[in-house]
């Protein structure tokens, strides 16, 4: 059975930032959240340029300074933070894996984690 | 007219101070630095410097977001500046600057600048490593490793990468125009670029790309050996920075590196023990692909130990 893996409390983020889950042992996010006009949205750490590259430029940064656009700090994609869409950068056009999430009556953020089927929560 | 090398690289950023904390932690040495900016040195006093995004006295950017904004190259001698200023000025616009530099622009666009050198002669040996019998081994009682080594410094700048649209043109302009050398090349890539007054296998590489990725792929500083490399590569992934490719060692070149994401949206490496070519060197002609880019390619992970307490499969899943 498909589990659905808690996160964090809606009120963990703050408007316009971004937060990382699931870090590997070199300190790589698998997913991250970034919230925009109070809405979350989930996408996989991985630039669609270099086949799952880790995008941020340290722990939890993923956004330009303008806070505008999701950035690959490896080569500098830019990237629309609600729809995943790539609109500058070498994967012009191309689209960030959406996470789904869900978001509980007491604000429990959760996502699907298909990677977790057989594990106990 | 000879160039010696990379001196400094001028990146126009909007967060100075992220930036700068980045350049601390790589191991830079902040000198004269406030929030709109300054310089962050190697030992030998070759570095970067950061300005703001919009200060008028920065060269402008090639777009595409690349936030480098110039280059600056030693020369010899002022003859060997005033050779470059009479080359460059036979079809394009070149500026003598207030410090006695001069400012152009290569054929992709990038901003260029020369100065009379102000690399610092650093008197320091690379890694040794020991062997029995060997004449060249560290001296009796010195350690190979120093895990309470203070920040670790890297020694000097040694290579700037560009994706470039034309990556005829952008060669011939640094071989013909300013006496660099091709010591190798990846084949419908580009080339490994040497100058004239340098025996280091490239200060240039060249990655021909579309022209909407025209920019910077990396930049980076010599460190003192694959030990220090690799010690400071792990403590920059413990303060957060994200691990790109590496620590591995590359085969043209021969050099230790380690690729990093940076808040310049390109990558920095850290790299050590290039070779060294001079004109008796053939370069080669390799196809691009992983087993031609690296000798052998490694990742960092959290540290284990077997030992007595060890579950039975270790640290293995
Ligand atoms: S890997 Fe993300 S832009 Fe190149
Ligand atoms: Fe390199």
């Amino acid at each position: 059975m498909n589990k659905f893996s808690p996160l964090c409390h809606v009120d963990d983020l703050e408007n316009d930032c971004t937060k990382g889950f699931l870090e590997n042992e070199n300190g790589q996010d698998a997913i991250f959240i970034v919230k925009k006009n109070g809405e979350l949205y989930g996408w996989k750490n991985a630039c669609p340029h270099v086949q799952g590259a880790p995008m941020a430029w340290r722990k939890d940064q993923y956004l330009n300074t303008q806070k505008t656009h999701l950035t690959c700090f490896a080569h500098g994609a830019l990237f629309d933070p609600t729809t995943g869409l790539c609109i500058q950068g070498p994967c012009l056009g191309k689209t960030l894996e959406k996470v789904e999430l869900f978001v509980s009556s007491e604000g429990i953020v959760s996502f699907l984690d298909l990677n977790n089927k057989n594990k106990e929560s | 007219m000879k160039v010696v090398g990379l001196e400094t690289i001028i990146f126009g950023v909007d967060d100075i101070p992220s930036c700068a904390t980045f350049l601390t932690d790589y191991g830079l040495i902040p000198v004269d630095v406030t929030d709109e900016g300054g310089r962050f040195e190697a030992l030998d006093g070759t570095g970067v410097v950061l300005a703001k995004t919009e200060d008028p006295s920065l060269p402008a950017s090639v777009g595409n977001g690349c936030m480098m904004r110039k280059t600056i190259m030693g020369v010899a001698d002022q003859q060997s500046l005033d050779d470059l200023y009479a080359e460059l000025s036979k079809d394009r616009a070149v500026e003598t600057l207030a410090d006695g530099s001069i400012e152009s622009h290569d054929d992709s666009g990038f901003a260029i600048g020369f100065q009379i050198s102000k690399k610092k002669q650093i008197n320091l040996v690379g890694e040794i490593s020991n062997l029995p019998g060997s004449p060249f081994q560290r001296p009796v009682n010195q350690l190979g490793v120093d895990v309470d080594a203070e920040q670790i410094r890297p020694i000097s700048l040694s290579h700037i990468v560009y994706f470039v649209p034309d990556v005829k043109k952008a060669e011939a302009f640094y071989v013909e125009r300013l006496g660099f050398r091709c010591t190798d090349r990846f084949e419908d890539i580009g080339p490994f670029l040497q100058p004239s007054g340098s025996l280091e296998h490239h200060t240039h590489f060249l990655i021909g790309a579309p022209p909407f990725m025209q920019g910077v792929e990396h930049f980076t500083f010599h460190f003192s050996g694959p030990t220090e490399l690799m010690q400071n590569g792990e403590r920059f992934i413990k303060k957060g920075y994200q691990a790109f490719w590496g620590p591995g060692r590359h085969i043209l070149g021969s050099n230790w590196f380690w690729y990093f994401n940076s808040p310049f949206a390109c990558h920095i490496e850290m790299d050590a023990d290039m070779d060294l070519h001079d004109k008796n060197w053939t370069p080669r002609v390799s196809p691009m692909g992983a087993d031609a880019s690296q000798a052998f390619l490694m990742r960092n992970r959290e540290k284990w130990a077997p030992g007595a307490d060890t579950p039975h499969n270790g640290d293995y899943e």
